[in-house]
């Protein structure tokens, strides 16, 4: 046995773990890019208490929130193939099962769990707006899709933006989870790579620092975006 | 200008609006006071259907709506008569002094920017925040901001102008910079409904008082008749313990 932390060796491995990252950035921002449209949606609905559609979003936000993001990867994995295959046999369609990369399912299973978070914080940012507010774009005779888009919906962004970056960001890591069903992300490739030389240690030490700095990047990020929208604001001096 | 008949609103067991009729000229400018819960607030805001009441209708100008069958388009128009100046000011947070006014006048009014933006310069001119334009809400005193409210009433360019108790979230040294352009647009000749309890305003301004009781006008004249004759014992009691008399 050589060193106890080589610490060479970790250095050497970043290449080759960092080449994958292109593959979760992309998982990520897809599931995250989805989750906002679906999270925004699923928030109207209940918002403005859509019969029928309101009381099943509920279900699907607390099927959603209640159940591991590792539970349902694993549900999509095998249950999208099956629900496919028994659409094709019931309806006489032709998806096929074998054409959809695995990284599909991914991006499907992760977009649906942090778009039922993000409808929660979209919706009780939408809540938070004065009722003031609707009644002054009312008063000048704004429609009520203007007042909406105008006035009501960038204020509760702005409001929802912190708690929206923090679904990111927790997206961003659940997509290390995505190795389970075979895609090989930079997790995935950090397993590999410590399998070959029994130094596990070292290389998930490489990921933990590389998932950081992303990390820590996109709080930058954020930060300056949410310094512009918050322009309007007054802000009480230290 | 305005005709209210037989205006009915009821939250639960709570009769607010007990079938109020009411005739309101142009130019006239008319102050509701009463006690709390009288349904002063609601009656004027039944006036732009902020409040939408259960039974009767209101005419103004020549959009005329009723409570049994009110749809979208009846609403719209009749919201198009009239603006309204709120107790909280209520200005768009995320827009500028200047924004707030040009809102409607782009949106609704399908002004190009240039022309609202210069319109709207105009009208906060008028209210004395020539300096402000490009303040946020929140940067502004309670004064400014109801003034900039003001801006935002005239820009819809309405029949009448309701304002719902304007000065009685304000400091006493705001409040007569807001009854100062009150009193101007009043002089202008616009017709004003207000629900207020400001006494230089009611005596020297308005042309009319109402003064409301459960749900119910009780008191109907000149601030004059009002205050020196009142008909009901109910009002008698209102105005000597406000000390309106």
């Amino acid at each position: 046995m050589g060193k106890i932390f080589d610490i060479q060796f970790m250095i050497s491995t970043i290449p080759q773990i960092g080449s994958k990252l292109p593959v979760t950035l992309w998982i990520a921002f897809l599931s995250g890019f989805i989750a906002l449209i679906l999270g925004f949606i699923i928030a109207m609905i209940r918002y403005f208490n859509v019969r029928v559609l309101s009381p099943l979003c509920k279900l699907f936000v607390s099927f959603m929130r209640g159940t591991p993001a590792m539970v349902q990867l694993l549900v999509a994995y095998y249950g999208v193939p099956i629900l496919l295959r028994g659409m094709n046999e019931g309806l006489g369609t032709r998806f096929s099962v074998n054409g959809i990369p695995a990284a599909a399912f991914a991006v499907f299973a992760l977009s649906l769990n942090s778009g039922a978070f993000m409808s929660e914080t979209i919706r009780g940012a939408m809540m938070a707006i004065d009722a003031g507010q609707l009644e002054a774009c009312y008063s000048v005779n704004l429609s009520a899709g203007q007042a909406l888009r105008r006035i009501i919906l960038p204020q509760a962004f702005t409001n929802a933006l912190p708690a929206l970056g923090n679904s990111f960001i927790s997206l961003l890591k659940e997509t290390s989870l995505v190795f389970n069903i075979s895609v090989i992300e930079m997790m995935a490739q950090a397993k590999i790579t410590g399998s070959r030389s029994y130094r596990f240690f070292e290389v998930y030490i490489v990921v933990a620092l590389i998932y950081w700095a992303v990390c820590f990047l996109m709080e930058r990020v954020l930060a300056v975006v949410e310094e512009k929208v918050r322009r309007y604001e007054r802000r009480a001096v230290k | 200008m305005i005709d209210v008949k037989g205006l009915k609103k009821s939250f639960g067991d709570n009769h607010v609006l007990r079938g109020v009729d009411l005739k309101v000229e142009k130019g006239e400018i008319v102050t509701m006071i009463g006690p709390s819960g009288a349904g002063k607030t609601t009656l004027l805001r039944s006036l732009n259907w902020l409040d939408a009441p259960d039974a009767g209708t209101i005419r103004i100008d020549d959009a005329e709506i009723d409570a049994a069958r009110a749809g979208k388009k009846a609403v719209k128009r009749l919201r198009s008569k009239t603006a309204m100046v709120f107790q909280h000011y209520n200005l768009f947070n995320n827009k500028t002094a200047l924004e707030n006014v040009t809102e409607s006048l782009i949106m609704v009014k399908k002004l190009s920017k240039e022309t609202a933006k210069a319109r709207g310069k105009e009208l906060l001119d008028r209210v004395g925040l020539s300096d402000k334009y490009n303040a946020y809400p929140s940067f502004l005193s309670g004064g400014q901001q109801q003034r900039v409210g003001i801006a935002r009433a005239l820009a819809v360019d309405p029949k009448v102008i309701l304002f719902d108790e304007p000065t009685s979230a304000l400091d006493p040294e705001w409040v007569n910079e807001v009854l100062t352009v009150m009193t101007e647009i009043a002089r202008e000749g616009m017709t004003m409904v207000v629900v207020s309890h400001e006494m230089r305003f009611v005596r020297d301004v308005s042309t009319r008082v109402l003064l409301l009781d459960d749900g119910q006008i009780l008191e109907d004249g000149t601030p004059e008749q009002v205050f020196k004759n009142p008909q009901h014992e109910r009002a008698q009691q209102f105005l000597k313990l406000a000390h309106l008399e």
